[in-house]
Protein backbone atom coordinates (compact mmCIF):
# COMPACT_ATOMS: atom_id res chain seq x y z
CA UNK A 1 0.00 0.00 0.00
CA UNK A 2 1.15 3.24 -0.63
CA UNK A 3 1.49 5.69 2.01
CA UNK A 4 -0.84 8.71 1.76
CA UNK A 5 0.78 12.22 0.76
CA UNK A 6 4.01 9.80 -1.07
CA UNK A 7 2.42 9.81 -4.54
CA UNK A 8 2.87 13.44 -4.52
CA UNK A 9 6.47 13.25 -4.64
CA UNK A 10 6.68 12.09 -8.21
CA UNK A 11 3.16 13.48 -9.50
CA UNK A 12 1.36 16.62 -9.04
CA UNK A 13 -2.23 16.36 -9.80
CA UNK A 14 -3.26 16.15 -6.29
CA UNK A 15 -4.74 19.64 -4.94
CA UNK A 16 -2.86 19.00 -1.27
CA UNK A 17 -0.86 16.64 0.01
CA UNK A 18 1.08 16.68 3.40
CA UNK A 19 3.64 13.90 4.11
CA UNK A 20 5.01 13.33 7.17
CA UNK A 21 4.40 16.84 8.64
CA UNK A 22 5.60 17.49 11.96
CA UNK A 23 5.07 20.98 13.58
CA UNK A 24 5.55 22.65 17.34
CA UNK A 25 5.48 26.00 18.32
CA UNK A 26 8.52 27.47 19.14
CA UNK A 27 9.27 26.58 23.36
CA UNK A 28 6.30 24.37 23.61
CA UNK A 29 7.44 20.76 24.81
CA UNK A 30 4.42 19.05 23.16
CA UNK A 31 3.92 19.02 19.30
CA UNK A 32 1.12 20.67 17.55
CA UNK A 33 1.64 17.84 15.01
CA UNK A 34 3.36 14.99 14.81
CA UNK A 35 3.93 12.96 11.56
CA UNK A 36 0.58 13.89 9.37
CA UNK A 37 -0.16 12.69 6.40
CA UNK A 38 -3.02 12.90 4.01
CA UNK A 39 -4.07 13.80 0.68
CA UNK A 40 -7.07 15.84 -0.93
CA UNK A 41 -8.08 15.22 -4.70
CA UNK A 42 -9.15 18.01 -6.73
CA UNK A 43 -12.80 18.55 -6.86
CA UNK A 44 -12.81 16.57 -2.50
CA UNK A 45 -15.05 17.82 -0.16
CA UNK A 46 -13.12 17.03 2.99
CA UNK A 47 -14.34 17.39 6.62
CA UNK A 48 -11.96 18.22 9.55
CA UNK A 49 -12.55 17.58 13.38
CA UNK A 50 -11.14 16.89 17.02
CA UNK A 51 -10.80 18.60 20.44
CA UNK A 52 -9.88 21.69 21.27
CA UNK A 53 -5.87 21.92 20.75
CA UNK A 54 -5.95 18.89 18.29
CA UNK A 55 -4.02 20.48 15.67
CA UNK A 56 -6.88 22.00 13.09
CA UNK A 57 -5.84 25.41 12.43
CA UNK A 58 -2.25 24.72 12.69
CA UNK A 59 -2.27 22.62 10.08
CA UNK A 60 -4.52 25.28 8.61
CA UNK A 61 -1.54 27.68 8.78
CA UNK A 62 0.92 25.27 7.25
CA UNK A 63 -1.45 25.12 4.23
CA UNK A 64 -0.12 28.72 2.93
CA UNK A 65 2.98 28.74 4.92
CA UNK A 66 1.82 30.77 7.47
CA UNK A 67 3.60 28.06 8.99
CA UNK A 68 6.85 26.06 7.98
CA UNK A 69 6.80 22.33 8.96
CA UNK A 70 9.48 20.85 11.24
CA UNK A 71 10.26 17.72 8.97
CA UNK A 72 7.99 16.09 6.15
CA UNK A 73 6.58 17.93 3.34
CA UNK A 74 3.40 19.71 2.37
CA UNK A 75 1.94 20.25 -1.20
CA UNK A 76 -0.81 22.56 -2.84
CA UNK A 77 -1.14 21.91 -6.54
CA UNK A 78 2.49 20.80 -6.63
CA UNK A 79 3.91 23.75 -4.80
CA UNK A 80 5.71 23.76 -1.59
CA UNK A 81 4.08 26.99 0.72
CA UNK A 82 7.00 27.33 3.07
CA UNK A 83 9.18 28.01 -0.41
CA UNK A 84 6.38 29.65 -2.60
CA UNK A 85 4.03 30.81 -0.03
CA UNK A 86 2.66 33.60 -2.78
CA UNK A 87 2.37 31.40 -5.29
CA UNK A 88 0.22 29.00 -3.28
CA UNK A 89 -1.87 31.73 -2.29
CA UNK A 90 -3.05 32.19 -6.02
CA UNK A 91 -4.59 28.51 -5.40
CA UNK A 92 -5.42 28.29 -2.23
CA UNK A 93 -7.58 30.69 -0.19
CA UNK A 94 -8.17 30.62 3.67
CA UNK A 95 -10.89 31.82 6.08
CA UNK A 96 -9.63 32.26 9.43
CA UNK A 97 -11.02 30.97 12.85
CA UNK A 98 -11.36 34.39 14.26
CA UNK A 99 -13.35 36.78 12.18
CA UNK A 100 -12.46 39.53 14.68
CA UNK A 101 -9.15 39.37 13.83
CA UNK A 102 -8.75 38.80 10.13
CA UNK A 103 -10.85 42.19 9.44
CA UNK A 104 -8.13 44.88 9.10
CA UNK A 105 -9.62 47.71 6.14
CA UNK A 106 -11.43 50.59 7.07
CA UNK A 107 -14.80 49.83 5.04
CA UNK A 108 -15.99 46.43 4.61
CA UNK A 109 -15.79 46.91 0.15
CA UNK A 110 -11.81 46.93 0.66
CA UNK A 111 -11.68 43.93 3.39
CA UNK A 112 -13.47 42.24 0.93
CA UNK A 113 -10.64 43.10 -2.19
CA UNK A 114 -7.92 42.66 0.55
CA UNK A 115 -7.06 39.63 -0.82
CA UNK A 116 -7.35 40.39 -4.71
CA UNK A 117 -4.38 43.24 -4.20
CA UNK A 118 -1.12 40.89 -4.49
CA UNK A 119 -3.12 38.80 -7.48
CA UNK A 120 -2.65 41.49 -10.12
CA UNK A 121 -6.72 41.80 -11.01
CA UNK A 122 -7.20 44.44 -13.61
CA UNK A 123 -9.35 46.96 -11.43
CA UNK A 124 -12.73 46.53 -12.92
CA UNK A 125 -12.57 42.94 -12.58
CA UNK A 126 -11.47 43.41 -8.85
CA UNK A 127 -14.55 45.58 -8.34
CA UNK A 128 -17.28 43.09 -9.96
CA UNK A 129 -15.91 40.33 -7.98
CA UNK A 130 -16.00 42.47 -4.83
CA UNK A 131 -19.36 43.50 -5.49
CA UNK A 132 -20.57 39.80 -6.76
CA UNK A 133 -18.94 38.22 -3.35
CA UNK A 134 -20.74 40.99 -0.88
CA UNK A 135 -23.96 39.76 -2.79
CA UNK A 136 -23.21 36.02 -2.36
CA UNK A 137 -23.11 36.79 1.36
CA UNK A 138 -26.29 38.84 1.28
CA UNK A 139 -24.28 42.12 3.08
CA UNK A 140 -25.32 44.54 -0.50
CA UNK A 141 -25.32 47.65 1.99
CA UNK A 142 -22.79 47.27 4.27
CA UNK A 143 -19.96 48.24 1.65
CA UNK A 144 -19.39 51.52 3.28
CA UNK A 145 -19.60 50.05 7.24
CA UNK A 146 -16.54 50.01 9.27
CA UNK A 147 -15.55 46.16 10.03
CA UNK A 148 -15.12 46.89 13.98
CA UNK A 149 -19.38 48.16 13.97
CA UNK A 150 -20.37 45.03 12.82
CA UNK A 151 -22.31 41.84 14.48
CA UNK A 152 -20.16 38.74 14.81
CA UNK A 153 -22.38 37.14 12.23
CA UNK A 154 -21.97 40.24 9.98
CA UNK A 155 -18.39 39.81 10.44
CA UNK A 156 -18.00 36.30 9.61
CA UNK A 157 -19.67 37.06 6.50
CA UNK A 158 -17.18 39.41 5.33
CA UNK A 159 -14.43 37.07 6.47
CA UNK A 160 -15.95 34.90 3.81
CA UNK A 161 -16.91 37.31 1.26
CA UNK A 162 -13.14 37.80 1.18
CA UNK A 163 -12.45 34.49 0.58
CA UNK A 164 -15.16 34.07 -2.49
CA UNK A 165 -13.76 37.24 -4.20
CA UNK A 166 -10.09 35.51 -4.48
CA UNK A 167 -11.87 32.36 -6.39
CA UNK A 168 -9.34 29.74 -5.10
CA UNK A 169 -9.19 26.52 -6.18
CA UNK A 170 -8.63 25.03 -2.74
CA UNK A 171 -10.95 26.75 -0.07
CA UNK A 172 -10.06 26.06 3.31
CA UNK A 173 -12.48 26.82 6.05
CA UNK A 174 -11.62 26.95 9.52
CA UNK A 175 -14.74 26.96 11.49
CA UNK A 176 -16.56 28.97 8.86
CA UNK A 177 -20.30 28.72 10.13
CA UNK A 178 -19.46 28.90 14.04
CA UNK A 179 -21.33 32.64 14.20
CA UNK A 180 -24.01 32.35 11.86
CA UNK A 181 -27.84 31.67 12.76
CA UNK A 182 -29.39 28.67 11.60
CA UNK A 183 -30.44 29.79 8.33
CA UNK A 184 -27.35 31.70 7.36
CA UNK A 185 -25.13 28.51 8.38
CA UNK A 186 -27.64 26.52 5.89
CA UNK A 187 -26.96 29.24 2.75
CA UNK A 188 -23.12 28.99 3.89
CA UNK A 189 -23.28 25.02 3.26
CA UNK A 190 -25.69 25.01 0.24
CA UNK A 191 -23.08 27.82 -1.10
CA UNK A 192 -20.13 25.11 -0.78
CA UNK A 193 -22.43 22.25 -1.73
CA UNK A 194 -22.70 24.31 -4.88
CA UNK A 195 -19.02 24.37 -5.55
CA UNK A 196 -18.90 20.74 -5.14
CA UNK A 197 -16.92 18.95 -7.84
CA UNK A 198 -15.60 22.61 -9.23
CA UNK A 199 -13.35 23.41 -5.89
CA UNK A 200 -11.54 21.31 -3.40
CA UNK A 201 -12.66 22.14 -0.06
CA UNK A 202 -11.20 21.28 3.44
CA UNK A 203 -13.79 22.22 6.33
CA UNK A 204 -13.10 22.75 10.02
CA UNK A 205 -15.76 22.65 12.62
CA UNK A 206 -17.24 21.45 15.92
CA UNK A 207 -20.94 20.48 14.19
CA UNK A 208 -20.20 16.88 12.51
CA UNK A 209 -23.93 17.54 11.15
CA UNK A 210 -22.02 20.32 8.53
CA UNK A 211 -20.06 17.18 7.18
CA UNK A 212 -22.67 14.87 6.31
CA UNK A 213 -22.72 15.22 2.80
CA UNK A 214 -18.88 15.00 2.68
CA UNK A 215 -16.23 13.09 1.02
CA UNK A 216 -14.26 12.29 4.10
CA UNK A 217 -13.92 13.70 7.37
CA UNK A 218 -10.25 13.65 9.12
CA UNK A 219 -9.84 13.73 12.65
CA UNK A 220 -6.89 15.57 14.63
CA UNK A 221 -6.55 15.45 18.13
CA UNK A 222 -3.18 15.76 20.63
CA UNK A 223 -1.78 16.39 17.01
CA UNK A 224 -2.28 13.24 15.31
CA UNK A 225 -4.74 12.05 12.44
CA UNK A 226 -6.28 9.41 14.51
CA UNK A 227 -9.11 8.60 11.36
CA UNK A 228 -9.37 9.58 8.10
CA UNK A 229 -12.60 7.96 6.84
CA UNK A 230 -16.36 8.46 5.33
CA UNK A 231 -18.92 10.53 7.29
CA UNK A 232 -20.43 6.72 7.21
CA UNK A 233 -17.81 5.46 8.72
CA UNK A 234 -16.95 8.02 11.35
CA UNK A 235 -20.71 8.46 12.60
CA UNK A 236 -21.13 5.13 13.40
CA UNK A 237 -17.85 4.30 15.20
CA UNK A 238 -19.11 5.07 18.98
CA UNK A 239 -15.99 4.77 20.08
CA UNK A 240 -14.11 6.63 17.47
CA UNK A 241 -16.53 9.74 18.38
CA UNK A 242 -16.30 9.46 22.31
CA UNK A 243 -12.20 9.18 21.96
CA UNK A 244 -11.89 12.41 20.12
CA UNK A 245 -14.49 14.38 22.02
CA UNK A 246 -17.06 14.29 19.17
CA UNK A 247 -21.21 14.36 20.14
CA UNK A 248 -23.30 12.31 17.41
CA UNK A 249 -25.46 15.64 15.79
CA UNK A 250 -29.38 15.79 17.50
CA UNK A 251 -30.97 13.74 14.61
CA UNK A 252 -28.28 11.11 14.07
CA UNK A 253 -28.63 10.10 18.32
CA UNK A 254 -32.27 10.16 17.78
CA UNK A 255 -32.24 7.86 14.97
CA UNK A 256 -29.92 5.76 16.93
CA UNK A 257 -31.67 5.80 20.46
CA UNK A 258 -34.77 4.69 18.05
CA UNK A 259 -33.22 1.58 16.33
CA UNK A 260 -32.68 3.46 13.18
CA UNK A 261 -29.10 3.00 11.06
CA UNK A 262 -28.10 6.86 12.22
CA UNK A 263 -25.52 7.52 8.59
CA UNK A 264 -28.57 7.03 6.60
CA UNK A 265 -30.66 9.51 8.16
CA UNK A 266 -28.94 12.89 7.29
CA UNK A 267 -31.38 15.85 8.44
CA UNK A 268 -35.01 15.75 10.26
CA UNK A 269 -36.94 15.24 6.70
CA UNK A 270 -35.61 12.03 6.51
CA UNK A 271 -35.46 10.80 10.31
CA UNK A 272 -39.12 11.92 10.37
CA UNK A 273 -39.70 9.90 7.10
CA UNK A 274 -38.09 6.72 8.70
CA UNK A 275 -40.42 6.76 11.73
CA UNK A 276 -43.44 7.25 10.07
CA UNK A 277 -42.60 3.90 7.72
CA UNK A 278 -41.78 1.97 10.52
CA UNK A 279 -45.15 2.83 12.53
CA UNK A 280 -47.59 2.44 9.24
CA UNK A 281 -45.89 -0.54 8.49
CA UNK A 282 -45.71 -1.49 12.15
CA UNK A 283 -49.71 -0.73 12.22
CA UNK A 284 -50.67 -2.78 9.44
CA UNK A 285 -48.97 -5.56 10.74
CA UNK A 286 -50.76 -5.50 14.47
CA UNK B 1 -31.54 39.08 41.89
CA UNK B 2 -34.44 40.51 38.85
CA UNK B 3 -33.33 42.11 36.13
CA UNK B 4 -35.87 44.24 33.83
CA UNK B 5 -35.67 45.75 30.87
CA UNK B 6 -38.27 48.32 29.95
CA UNK B 7 -39.01 49.36 26.24
CA UNK B 8 -35.44 50.09 25.95
CA UNK B 9 -34.23 51.43 22.61
CA UNK B 10 -30.48 51.45 21.26
CA UNK B 11 -29.25 53.91 18.79
CA UNK B 12 -25.69 53.23 17.40
CA UNK B 13 -23.78 56.18 15.95
CA UNK B 14 -26.70 58.55 16.03
CA UNK B 15 -27.03 61.33 13.82
CA UNK B 16 -24.55 59.84 11.33
CA UNK B 17 -25.22 58.32 8.11
CA UNK B 18 -24.41 54.54 9.60
CA UNK B 19 -27.09 55.72 12.45
CA UNK B 20 -28.41 52.59 13.30
CA UNK B 21 -31.59 51.17 15.80
CA UNK B 22 -30.63 47.77 17.03
CA UNK B 23 -33.23 47.78 19.92
CA UNK B 24 -36.87 49.22 19.20
CA UNK B 25 -38.15 49.02 22.22
CA UNK B 26 -37.35 45.83 24.41
CA UNK B 27 -39.07 44.83 27.39
CA UNK B 28 -38.38 41.60 28.93
CA UNK B 29 -37.50 40.12 31.95
CA UNK B 30 -34.89 38.01 33.75
CA UNK B 31 -36.19 35.84 36.42
CA UNK B 32 -33.90 34.77 39.69
CA UNK B 33 -32.28 31.49 39.10
CA UNK B 34 -33.74 30.83 35.94
CA UNK B 35 -32.14 30.16 32.41
CA UNK B 36 -33.39 32.34 29.62
CA UNK B 37 -32.28 31.65 26.20
CA UNK B 38 -32.06 34.64 23.76
CA UNK B 39 -32.09 33.64 19.96
CA UNK B 40 -32.08 35.66 16.75
CA UNK B 41 -31.03 36.09 12.94
CA UNK B 42 -27.27 37.94 12.56
CA UNK B 43 -27.66 41.10 13.24
CA UNK B 44 -30.89 41.14 15.53
CA UNK B 45 -29.59 43.00 17.95
CA UNK B 46 -28.95 40.03 20.83
CA UNK B 47 -25.50 41.20 21.51
CA UNK B 48 -26.91 45.00 21.99
CA UNK B 49 -29.28 43.38 24.04
CA UNK B 50 -26.76 42.04 26.33
CA UNK B 51 -24.56 45.02 26.95
CA UNK B 52 -27.50 46.46 28.54
CA UNK B 53 -27.72 44.17 31.35
CA UNK B 54 -24.42 45.58 33.10
CA UNK B 55 -25.30 48.79 31.46
CA UNK B 56 -22.05 48.63 29.27
CA UNK B 57 -23.93 50.44 27.33
CA UNK B 58 -27.25 52.59 28.16
CA UNK B 59 -30.11 52.82 26.61
CA UNK B 60 -31.03 55.89 24.38
CA UNK B 61 -33.71 55.56 25.91
CA UNK B 62 -35.90 53.25 28.09
CA UNK B 63 -34.67 51.55 31.96
CA UNK B 64 -32.82 49.13 33.19
CA UNK B 65 -33.91 47.63 36.91
CA UNK B 66 -32.23 45.75 39.61
CA UNK B 67 -34.54 44.58 41.81
CA UNK B 68 -36.89 46.99 40.70
CA UNK B 69 -34.62 50.27 41.34
CA UNK B 70 -32.50 51.79 38.25
CA UNK B 71 -29.40 50.56 37.55
CA UNK B 72 -27.83 53.82 36.62
CA UNK B 73 -28.58 55.11 40.17
CA UNK B 74 -26.18 52.02 41.19
CA UNK B 75 -22.43 51.93 41.16
CA UNK B 76 -20.89 50.78 38.28
CA UNK B 77 -18.05 48.28 40.00
CA UNK B 78 -21.08 46.97 42.51
CA UNK B 79 -23.29 46.45 39.15
CA UNK B 80 -20.56 43.92 37.13
CA UNK B 81 -19.67 41.93 40.29
CA UNK B 82 -23.13 41.10 40.11
CA UNK B 83 -24.14 40.68 36.21
CA UNK B 84 -20.96 38.68 34.91
CA UNK B 85 -20.78 39.10 30.88
CA UNK B 86 -18.52 36.88 28.79
CA UNK B 87 -18.51 38.45 25.32
CA UNK B 88 -19.52 37.28 21.92
CA UNK B 89 -15.24 37.32 21.11
CA UNK B 90 -13.95 37.14 24.45
CA UNK B 91 -10.40 36.26 23.27
CA UNK B 92 -9.83 39.67 22.31
CA UNK B 93 -9.90 40.90 25.83
CA UNK B 94 -7.11 38.05 26.77
CA UNK B 95 -3.96 40.20 27.76
CA UNK B 96 -2.13 38.56 31.02
CA UNK B 97 1.06 36.96 30.67
CA UNK B 98 -0.35 33.69 31.73
CA UNK B 99 -3.98 32.35 31.67
CA UNK B 100 -3.88 32.32 35.05
CA UNK B 101 -3.25 35.90 35.89
CA UNK B 102 -5.99 36.59 32.95
CA UNK B 103 -8.51 34.68 35.15
CA UNK B 104 -7.65 36.24 38.19
CA UNK B 105 -7.72 39.81 37.11
CA UNK B 106 -11.36 40.47 37.74
CA UNK B 107 -11.33 38.72 41.14
CA UNK B 108 -8.82 40.58 42.63
CA UNK B 109 -10.59 43.81 42.07
CA UNK B 110 -13.14 42.20 44.62
CA UNK B 111 -10.75 42.51 47.90
CA UNK B 112 -10.62 39.48 48.15
CA UNK B 113 -7.49 37.78 49.73
CA UNK B 114 -4.87 36.40 47.51
CA UNK B 115 -5.66 32.65 48.71
CA UNK B 116 -9.28 33.07 47.74
CA UNK B 117 -8.94 34.66 44.21
CA UNK B 118 -6.19 31.05 43.59
CA UNK B 119 -8.99 29.28 44.75
CA UNK B 120 -11.56 30.90 42.86
CA UNK B 121 -8.84 30.85 39.65
CA UNK B 122 -8.42 27.48 40.05
CA UNK B 123 -11.92 26.08 40.49
CA UNK B 124 -13.24 27.96 37.03
CA UNK B 125 -10.38 26.61 35.09
CA UNK B 126 -10.98 22.83 36.29
CA UNK B 127 -14.86 23.14 36.04
CA UNK B 128 -14.17 24.61 32.23
CA UNK B 129 -11.71 21.27 31.59
CA UNK B 130 -8.94 23.77 31.43
CA UNK B 131 -6.79 23.00 34.57
CA UNK B 132 -3.84 22.04 32.27
CA UNK B 133 -4.13 25.45 30.61
CA UNK B 134 -3.27 27.86 33.85
CA UNK B 135 0.37 28.73 33.06
CA UNK B 136 -0.03 28.71 29.69
CA UNK B 137 0.13 32.16 27.70
CA UNK B 138 -3.14 33.10 26.83
CA UNK B 139 -1.76 34.07 23.38
CA UNK B 140 -0.47 31.23 22.14
CA UNK B 141 -4.04 28.70 22.57
CA UNK B 142 -6.11 27.73 20.05
CA UNK B 143 -9.22 29.12 19.49
CA UNK B 144 -11.41 26.86 22.14
CA UNK B 145 -8.68 27.10 24.62
CA UNK B 146 -8.32 31.01 24.64
CA UNK B 147 -12.55 30.93 24.99
CA UNK B 148 -12.01 28.53 28.17
CA UNK B 149 -9.79 31.06 29.66
CA UNK B 150 -12.03 34.25 28.75
CA UNK B 151 -14.78 32.66 30.30
CA UNK B 152 -13.17 31.39 33.47
CA UNK B 153 -12.47 34.93 34.29
CA UNK B 154 -16.63 35.87 34.90
CA UNK B 155 -17.22 32.74 36.34
CA UNK B 156 -14.12 33.38 38.63
CA UNK B 157 -16.48 36.73 39.70
CA UNK B 158 -18.93 34.22 41.15
CA UNK B 159 -21.72 36.66 39.33
CA UNK B 160 -25.44 36.44 40.30
CA UNK B 161 -26.77 36.69 36.92
CA UNK B 162 -23.97 35.38 33.85
CA UNK B 163 -24.52 36.92 30.90
CA UNK B 164 -23.31 34.49 28.06
CA UNK B 165 -22.69 36.08 24.19
CA UNK B 166 -22.17 32.90 22.32
CA UNK B 167 -20.57 31.19 24.64
CA UNK B 168 -20.08 27.62 22.97
CA UNK B 169 -19.12 28.54 19.96
CA UNK B 170 -15.62 27.23 19.27
CA UNK B 171 -15.98 24.94 22.13
CA UNK B 172 -15.71 21.05 21.13
CA UNK B 173 -18.68 18.63 21.20
CA UNK B 174 -17.90 17.35 24.30
CA UNK B 175 -16.80 20.41 26.37
CA UNK B 176 -19.97 22.19 24.82
CA UNK B 177 -22.08 19.07 26.62
CA UNK B 178 -20.07 19.70 29.84
CA UNK B 179 -20.92 23.41 30.14
CA UNK B 180 -24.44 23.21 29.65
CA UNK B 181 -24.20 20.60 32.17
CA UNK B 182 -22.22 23.53 34.14
CA UNK B 183 -25.01 26.31 32.83
CA UNK B 184 -27.75 23.89 34.71
CA UNK B 185 -25.59 23.55 37.91
CA UNK B 186 -24.99 27.00 38.35
CA UNK B 187 -28.79 27.50 37.92
CA UNK B 188 -29.61 24.90 40.75
CA UNK B 189 -27.60 26.93 42.70
CA UNK B 190 -29.39 29.63 42.47
CA UNK B 191 -27.79 32.01 39.72
CA UNK B 192 -29.48 33.41 36.53
CA UNK B 193 -28.21 32.49 33.67
CA UNK B 194 -29.14 34.77 30.06
CA UNK B 195 -27.43 32.42 27.10
CA UNK B 196 -27.08 34.16 23.58
CA UNK B 197 -26.95 31.20 21.40
CA UNK B 198 -27.34 30.29 17.28
CA UNK B 199 -27.15 27.04 18.62
CA UNK B 200 -31.04 25.75 18.87
CA UNK B 201 -29.83 22.81 19.60
CA UNK B 202 -28.21 23.78 22.96
CA UNK B 203 -31.02 26.16 23.66
CA UNK B 204 -33.26 23.40 23.57
CA UNK B 205 -31.47 21.36 26.32
CA UNK B 206 -30.49 24.17 28.84
CA UNK B 207 -33.24 26.69 28.72
CA UNK B 208 -36.42 27.36 30.81
CA UNK B 209 -37.62 30.72 29.15
CA UNK B 210 -36.56 31.79 24.99
CA UNK B 211 -36.67 35.10 24.14
CA UNK B 212 -36.71 35.66 20.23
CA UNK B 213 -35.54 38.76 18.83
CA UNK B 214 -36.19 39.86 14.90
CA UNK B 215 -34.54 43.15 13.84
CA UNK B 216 -34.24 44.62 17.48
CA UNK B 217 -37.87 43.77 18.70
CA UNK B 218 -38.78 40.81 20.66
CA UNK B 219 -40.66 38.61 17.96
CA UNK B 220 -41.64 35.75 20.91
CA UNK B 221 -41.04 35.05 24.34
CA UNK B 222 -42.66 32.01 26.51
CA UNK B 223 -41.79 28.51 27.38
CA UNK B 224 -39.23 27.22 24.54
CA UNK B 225 -42.11 24.97 23.29
CA UNK B 226 -44.05 28.43 22.79
CA UNK B 227 -41.76 29.64 21.24
CA UNK B 228 -40.74 27.05 19.21
CA UNK B 229 -43.62 25.39 17.97
CA UNK B 230 -44.02 28.84 16.59
CA UNK B 231 -42.16 28.46 13.28
CA UNK B 232 -40.13 25.13 13.02
CA UNK B 233 -37.91 26.36 10.58
CA UNK B 234 -36.21 27.87 13.55
CA UNK B 235 -36.44 25.56 15.49
CA UNK B 236 -33.58 22.67 16.98
CA UNK B 237 -34.21 19.52 15.50
CA UNK B 238 -35.66 18.18 17.88
CA UNK B 239 -38.48 20.43 17.29
CA UNK B 240 -38.50 19.96 13.45
CA UNK B 241 -38.83 16.20 13.82
CA UNK B 242 -41.55 16.18 16.30
CA UNK B 243 -43.26 18.69 14.13
CA UNK B 244 -42.94 16.70 10.94
CA UNK B 245 -44.59 14.32 12.84
CA UNK B 246 -47.74 15.97 13.79
CA UNK B 247 -49.82 16.48 11.26
CA UNK B 248 -50.82 12.61 11.12
CA UNK B 249 -49.77 11.77 15.02
CA UNK B 250 -50.48 14.62 16.95
CA UNK B 251 -50.69 12.55 20.24
CA UNK B 252 -46.77 13.31 20.03
CA UNK B 253 -47.06 17.08 21.58
CA UNK B 254 -44.71 19.64 21.93
CA UNK B 255 -41.96 18.27 23.32
CA UNK B 256 -38.22 20.24 23.24
CA UNK B 257 -35.48 18.18 25.08
CA UNK B 258 -33.79 15.50 23.61
CA UNK B 259 -34.96 12.93 26.74
CA UNK B 260 -38.47 14.37 26.26
CA UNK B 261 -38.74 14.06 22.27
CA UNK B 262 -37.06 10.86 22.82
CA UNK B 263 -39.42 9.23 24.96
CA UNK B 264 -42.62 11.15 23.05
CA UNK B 265 -41.31 8.93 19.47
CA UNK B 266 -41.01 5.70 21.06
CA UNK B 267 -44.89 6.14 22.38
CA UNK B 268 -45.52 6.17 19.08
CA UNK B 269 -47.87 3.09 18.00
CA UNK B 270 -45.04 0.61 16.17
CA UNK B 271 -42.01 2.85 16.40
N1 LIG C 1 0.55 30.55 18.71
C1 LIG C 1 0.73 29.43 19.42
N2 LIG C 1 1.84 29.25 20.18
C2 LIG C 1 2.03 28.14 20.90
N3 LIG C 1 1.17 27.10 20.94
C3 LIG C 1 0.05 27.21 20.20
C4 LIG C 1 -0.23 28.37 19.41
N4 LIG C 1 -1.42 28.19 18.79
C5 LIG C 1 -1.87 26.97 19.18
N5 LIG C 1 -0.99 26.38 20.03
C6 LIG C 1 -1.10 25.04 20.64
O1 LIG C 1 -1.00 24.08 19.59
C7 LIG C 1 -1.96 23.04 19.75
C8 LIG C 1 -2.85 22.95 18.51
O2 LIG C 1 -3.60 24.16 18.41
P1 LIG C 1 -4.60 24.45 17.21
O3 LIG C 1 -4.94 25.90 17.28
O4 LIG C 1 -4.04 23.92 15.97
O5 LIG C 1 -5.84 23.57 17.68
P2 LIG C 1 -7.31 23.44 17.03
O6 LIG C 1 -7.51 22.00 16.70
O7 LIG C 1 -7.48 24.42 15.94
O8 LIG C 1 -8.21 23.79 18.30
P3 LIG C 1 -9.62 24.60 18.41
O9 LIG C 1 -10.70 23.61 18.15
O10 LIG C 1 -9.66 25.02 19.86
O11 LIG C 1 -9.59 25.75 17.46
C9 LIG C 1 -2.68 23.34 21.05
O12 LIG C 1 -2.11 22.59 22.07
C10 LIG C 1 -2.46 24.81 21.28
O13 LIG C 1 -2.43 25.13 22.66
N1 LIG D 1 -20.66 49.66 17.15
C1 LIG D 1 -21.64 49.64 16.25
N2 LIG D 1 -21.87 50.70 15.43
C2 LIG D 1 -22.85 50.68 14.52
N3 LIG D 1 -23.72 49.65 14.35
C3 LIG D 1 -23.54 48.58 15.12
C4 LIG D 1 -22.50 48.50 16.10
N4 LIG D 1 -22.58 47.31 16.72
C5 LIG D 1 -23.61 46.65 16.14
N5 LIG D 1 -24.20 47.41 15.18
C6 LIG D 1 -25.35 47.03 14.34
O1 LIG D 1 -26.47 46.82 15.20
C7 LIG D 1 -27.23 45.69 14.76
C8 LIG D 1 -27.35 44.70 15.90
O2 LIG D 1 -26.05 44.19 16.20
P1 LIG D 1 -25.80 43.08 17.32
O3 LIG D 1 -24.34 42.92 17.43
O4 LIG D 1 -26.56 43.43 18.54
O5 LIG D 1 -26.47 41.81 16.61
P2 LIG D 1 -26.52 40.27 17.06
O6 LIG D 1 -27.96 39.86 17.17
O7 LIG D 1 -25.68 40.07 18.26
O8 LIG D 1 -25.91 39.55 15.77
P3 LIG D 1 -24.94 38.26 15.63
O9 LIG D 1 -25.81 37.06 15.74
O10 LIG D 1 -24.41 38.40 14.24
O11 LIG D 1 -23.88 38.34 16.68
C9 LIG D 1 -26.50 45.14 13.54
O12 LIG D 1 -27.15 45.58 12.38
C10 LIG D 1 -25.11 45.75 13.61
O13 LIG D 1 -24.57 45.99 12.32
MG1 LIG E 1 -8.74 26.07 15.70
MG1 LIG F 1 -23.89 39.08 18.54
Amino acid sequence: MKHPGEGTRVGGSLAVSCYRVSFSYPGSEQPALSDVSFELRPGEYVGVVGPNGGGKSTLVRLLNGLLKPDSGRVLVSGRDPSTEPFEVRKHLGILFQDPENGLVAPFVEDDVAFGLENLGVPRQEMRDRVARAIRAVGLEGYERREPGTLSGGEKQRVALAGLLAVEPEILVLDEPTSMLDASGRREVLEYLETLRAEKTVLHVTHHLEELVRSDRILVLNGGELVADKTPERLLSDADLLRENRLVLPVVQRLALELGLPPAKLRTPEELAEAILARTESGTRAG
Amino acid sequence: MRLELRDVRYVYAPGTPFEVEALRGVSLVVEPGEVLGIVGGTGSGKSTLVQHMNLLLTPTSGEVLVDGVDATTLKKSELRRRVGLVFQFPESALFAATVEEDVAFAPRQLALDEKEVRERVLESLRVLGAGELAARSPFALSGGEKRRAAIAGVLAMRPEILVLDEPTAGLDPATREDFLALILGLRNAGISVVLVSHDLDEVAEVADRVCALQEGRVLAVGTPAEVFYRDPSQAPATVRVASLLRESKPEIGAPVPFGETLDALRALRGA
